[in-house]
């Protein structure tokens, strides 16, 4: 993402789709085969949302240019040989200038430092500071070349020409599927979201590259690094997924990022940024006839690729074993519980999304039973569906909850099984899925109040395969009956099709229990180690434990006596606890 | 651990560059050159820069509250916008009063009490049974008590609109508060309350607010687990009391409705209904901070900055040269110079802006953040505090003006786009007492902003010496600043600093 997007407009499109409402959307296809989608819509008066697509996005990528999608839609918002340079000539050159010197450090990089780091001569191939003496050399000139190019730079002149002539929103996310750039324009300028997007779609100039280089690095210190669940949720996406190519995060892995070159990305616009590539959607106050002739003269003008866009081929392989990974850090304990099921628009998709709503909610059974019946969780919910998550070609299903008080992220695994089991085995009543359909039916409408979130909606769902999904899945939906939701339940939960990742709290960073508090200071670190140990062991080697415990209870010394005993309680506590979740 | 995936992943891809015959390439295929960019010239109706389209012009006249507004007879006023584009029926109650209400013994009753009302039933329905209704009926409804004002929104078909809005109106008048929810709630409360320290943005967030208003001041102060422990039914009902009351509210409906048939409706729903008196407005902070750096510990690779002080109120006559400077400085995206200068020129971040807020009933504050490798904090900070002091000090330039005065006067249509927006937009002034014309003459006073009350505000209003810096992040990798010797923590009040401990999640007692 350029700029961070509201989660609430992802959110929004996972809901599934709408009933009775029909989005009467006129479709083209230019002769160069750019698509366009055109809802008039006057209930929003004098603006107009508009955005375009190119169908690529992580899954397009390989090892070695991941997060290039991504990098590469920041890249185009750099400007054109008309905007963002005071001259051209110049502009061009410099950039041809620093290209050579890249590639070579590149090559010294890839082949010299990889070398020395592989033989642990160096911690860190890319850090300036284990530079060789030629490469700081290339690095001086790197750096001379950049400083001058920056005098012919008119930065940011693309965004500026917008803000003055009425833009607002100038906006593009990235995801596993997709890439959308969007804009808001007031009704009588919808010339210029015109001219400005074909012209970067028809000669689009990459400037700022290393610098915008490390915008994106700091984008994902901020958005992965720095977050406690971040990194483990990546590395969680990355086991889940074995053979598609979803497993890496769609900002890339820090040595790819670090290795891209102007040429890759004038590769990957040629190869995925032609215009057959690419849908424009437009959605408000405008009288299509009056539009239809702009768009032509200005979009007529890209180029078809020279090839269509390489397929996806690679299928997810069948997993063959249960996938597991246990986390620590400053988060509370939760649970994902994680399957594979279906890509979009799949006949089985419409019965695993009203599997989930069955789930969901606050009078959905995860949180009577989970919140309230049993009191373990705090939260619980389940998604058919993940937004801005892959989805075009391969599925998943998650169950996710987070902790209540002292219970184990494992308790709700198993509480997860057993609604499940209840899924698998008993009918749901009708009254219970007529609820659900009827939230399906009114949700419907409601996603389509908004020209923002209409416009990305057909975009979105084009770029999975079809945006006539958007009034055929209301339909879909609400025909789900309750053997439909049973036979899912039996087929995809299968315990070999599933990636769990418990996570808990790391010893320390916990609050401070009062009772811990309590004893006296020297002792408190190693009750803190004992319980951190205590947590590994499992129940048979911790019954023994304790048994051992218990048995030296008289000879504990006066002054370790409390925390003797707030040891037996926690260990007791423990057991009990394992012993609960053994029995689900 | 942190590196071992990305490590493995890079091998396997270097291991697989050396293979012959394997699949994974490394190597790009060699670019075919980029198509060439067909010369403006070449098709004839496209002008050569967009400034030059003949745009058909948009005439647009905010529109007038009072063509919307209605008075019920017990005086609640009542703002309709019918639309029948959609067979829904959004219905909005605003009342004045919030979390400032709360008494520095119990912060967070009054969340309590607006989150509780939506989960609790009625005095004459269970919540699971209310709960169950409303679902089953496809309505939505919200309840909430936020720091300055409540309020309670429904939204459903408007086939079964008056059998949930009875419901809803239920539960808005007489919440039942069952005790077995109220546990629930809690239990969620503190479960969210140990996630405190977890990440950076909650932990600048809320120290950020500590400093500049005030420990004790409402906009600042959080519950501890002891006091959300104390919350009794008969809190939550004394609560509601002061300020779920027609004495309060303003009513705005939108959607698939009639105007007279919705009037009728609501004289109906709110027979009986008596108003208690208004709610206080919300008090001014009274603390002040002492300018200088403040840090505090977190493992994390990046530091996450922010450097402020107090600013104006809304009514204050500096409102648009205030609104117009900041949005040259830092608030206007990527046309404004401190994202240029951070994020573009140097690459040090995603997120690199400033915010001038501006509220109702007091001055709010000046706010310039980032989020930065540890090493170069300092040198961001820098940039930020070169920002600052070149507009102080030189008239803006004339395009840089244009650019701003154009983008708040072209987007101005985009406030009342949606009628749930517009209507919004007429609740919020008459509950906090805008002027009437502020709308009329908005674009006129965009437009009289000048270069010298530009500098003459940012002189008045932003000053280094007065500012607060507060940074979250490993202190001893970002203290020194960077390798290149641009800049380091020293650079800032002599290099003085003050560490803040954490607080615990659960009683905000300082950690350590």
């Amino acid at each position: 993402m350029r700029c961070l997007l509201p989660s609430l407009l992802l959110a929004a499109l996972l809901a599934g789709p709408a009933a009775a409402q029909q989005v009467e959307a006129e479709s083209f296809v230019l002769d160069n085969g750019m698509e366009f989608l055109l809802v008039p819509r006057y209930e929003e008066p004098n603006n107009i949302a508009a955005g375009w697509l190119a169908k690529v996005g992580s899954v397009n990528e390989r090892p070695g240019i991941t997060g290039i999608s991504h990098f590469f839609e920041h890249m185009m918002f750099k400007g054109t040989t008309t905007i963002g340079t005071s001259d051209p000539q110049a502009d061009r050159e410099l950039m041809a200038q620093q290209q050579a010197v890249k590639t070579r450090l590149n090559e010294l990089t890839w082949e010299d430092q990889y070398e020395r780091w592989r033989r642990g001569e160096i911690d860190d191939p890319f850090d300036p500071a284990n530079d060789t003496p030629e490469m700081k050399e290339l690095r001086t000139q790197l750096n001379d070349l950049i400083a001058q190019h920056a005098e012919v730079i008119k930065s940011n002149e693309y965004d500026e020409i917008y803000a003055r002539l009425g833009g607002s929103g100038i906006n593009a996310f990235t995801s596993n599927d997709v890439t959308f750039f969007i804009a808001t324009v007031p009704s009588n300028k919808f010339e210029l979201w015109a001219w400005m997007e074909s012209d970067r779609l028809n000669d689009s100039v990459f400037r700022e590259f290393y610098a915008e280089r490390e915008v994106v690095r700091e984008e994902r210190r901020l958005g992965i690094e720095s977050r406690p669940m971040g990194l483990p949720q990546e590395q969680f996406e990355a086991m889940f997924w074995q053979s598609a190519p979803y497993s890496w995060p769609v900002l890339g892995w820090p040595s790819d990022l670090q290795s891209y070159t102007r040429e890759q990305a004038e590769w990957y616009f040629d190869t995925y940024y032609r215009s057959n590539n690419l849908v424009g959607v437009v959605v408000g106050d405008f009288e299509p006839d009056e539009i239809k002739p702009i768009i032509t003269e200005y979009f007529g003008r890209l180029k078809r690729g020279r090839q269509d866009p390489p397929p996806v081929v690679t299928l997810e392989m069948d997993q063959s074993a249960e996938k597991r990974m246990y986390a620590e850090g400053d988060f509370s304990p939760q649970t994902e519980v994680r399957y594979h099921t279906v890509p979009f628009n799949h006949a089985d998709s419409f019965a695993l999304q009203m599997m989930a709503e069955i789930l969901n909610g606050r009078t959905g059974r995860l949180y009577k039973s989970l919140v309230e019946e049993k009191g373990i969780a705090s939260q619980a919910s389940a998604a058919a569906i993940q937004l801005g998550a892959p989805w075009k070609y391969a599925g998943s299903f998650s169950f996710n909850a987070q902790v209540k008080g002292e219970a184990l992220p494992e308790e709700l695994e198993a509480a997860w099984y057993e609604e499940l089991e209840r899924l698998q085995e008993e009918s749901v009543p009708q009254r219970e899925l007529q609820k659900v359909k009827n939230q399906v039916v009114a949700d419907a409408y409601r996603r389509l109040e908004r020209n923002f979130m209409l416009m990305i909606q057909l975009g979105y769902f084009e770029a999975m395969g079809r945006w006539e999904y958007i009034n055929e899945a209301p339909g879909k939906l609400t025909a789900v009956n309750p053997e439909d939701i049973q036979r899912v339940a039996q087929k995809y939960f299968e315990p070999t099709n599933r990636a769990v990742a418990i996570y808990r709290r790391e010893a320390g960073a916990e609050p401070v229990d009062p009772e811990l508090a309590a004893l006296p200071a020297e002792a408190q670190g190693m009750v803190k180690q004992m319980l951190t140990q205590m947590e590994r062991l499992d129940l048979p080697q911790l019954e023994m434990a304790l048994a051992q415990m218990q048995a030296q209870a008289t000879q504990v010394p006066p002054e370790y006596k409390a925390s003797f005993e707030y040891m037996v309680k926690k260990m007791k506590e423990r057991v009990l606890a394992l012993r609960a979740a053994e029995e689900k | 651990m942190r590196f071992v995936n990305t490590t493995f992943l890079s091998m396997l891809t270097l291991l697989a560059s050396i293979m012959p015959g394997c699949a994974t390439q490394i190597k790009e295929p060699a670019p075919s050159a980029p198509a060439a960019p067909i010369a403006a010239e070449v098709v004839a109706k496209i002008p050569a820069r967009p400034e030059q389209i003949d745009f058909p012009p948009l005439t647009f006249e905010p529109p007038n509250a009072t063509d919307y507004r209605h008075v019920l007879s017990n005086g609640v006023p009542v703002y309709l916008a019918p639309s029948h584009e959609f067979p829904l029926i959004d219905v909005s109650f605003t009342f004045k009063g919030g979390q400032y209400l709360d008494s520095p013994e119990m912060v967070g009753l009054a969340e309590a009490t607006g989150s509780m009302m939506r989960r609790g039933g009625t005095t004459t329905m269970s919540a699971e049974d209310l709960d169950e209704e409303l679902d089953f009926l496809a309505a939505q409804a919200q309840t909430f008590c936020r720091a300055q004002a409540s309020g309670a929104n429904f939204n459903s078909l408007s086939s079964n609109f008056d059998e949930g809005f009875a419901l809803f109106m239920d539960m808005v008048r007489n919440p039942g508060f069952q005790e077995d929810r109220l546990q629930i709630y809690k239990d969620e409360v503190i479960e969210a309350m140990k996630e405190r320290n977890d990440e950076p943005a909650p932990i600048l967030s809320r120290e950020w607010s500590m400093l500049i208003f005030g420990e004790d001041h409402f906009e600042a102060r959080l519950a501890t687990e002891a006091m959300i422990d104390a919350i009794t039914v008969d809190d939550l009902h004394e609560m509601h009391d002061r300020i779920f009351h027609p004495g309060n509210l303003i009513v705005a409906v939108n959607g698939d409705f009639e105007i007279n048939r919705m009037l009728a409706r609501l004289e109906e729903a709110f027979a009986g209904w008596e108003a208690g008196p208004p709610a206080v407005d919300p008090p001014a902070p009274t603390a002040t901070y002492r300018p200088g750096v403040y840090y505090i510990e977190k493992d994390i690779p990046q530091g996450r900055v922010a450097a402020g002080m107090r600013s104006i109120s809304r009514d204050d006559p500096d409102y648009f040269p205030a609104l117009v400077m900041n949005d040259i400085l830092g608030g206007g995206g990527f046309t404004s110079r401190i994202t240029q200068r951070v994020r573009t020129d140097e690459g040090l971040a995603y997120d690199a802006r400033s915010v001038f807020t501006m509220p109702v009933y007091y001055p709010g504050f000046f706010r310039a953040g980032f989020q930065t490798k540890s090493s170069t904090v300092a040198f961001g900070l820098k940039i930020v505090f070169e920002e600052i002091n070149r507009i102080r000090t030189e008239p803006v330039s004339d395009d840089e003006l244009e650019v701003a005065k154009n983008s708040f006067i072209e987007t101005f249509p985009r406030t009342f786009e949606s009628k749930a927006g517009m209507l919004r937009v007429f609740v919020s002034d008459e509950m906090t007492g805008r002027d009437p014309d502020f709308w009329t003459n908005y674009r006129d006073n965009i437009r009289a902003v000048t270069k010298e009350q530009i500098m003459n505000v940012a002189q008045r209003r932003l000053s280094a010496g007065e500012m607060a810096i507060l940074i979250v992040g490993k202190w001893a990798d970002i203290v020194h600043g960077d390798p290149e010797g641009r800049a380091a923590m020293s650079m800032f009040f002599n290099g003085n600093s003050t560490e803040l401990p954490l607080r615990d999640p659960l009683t905000l007692e300082p950690l350590k």
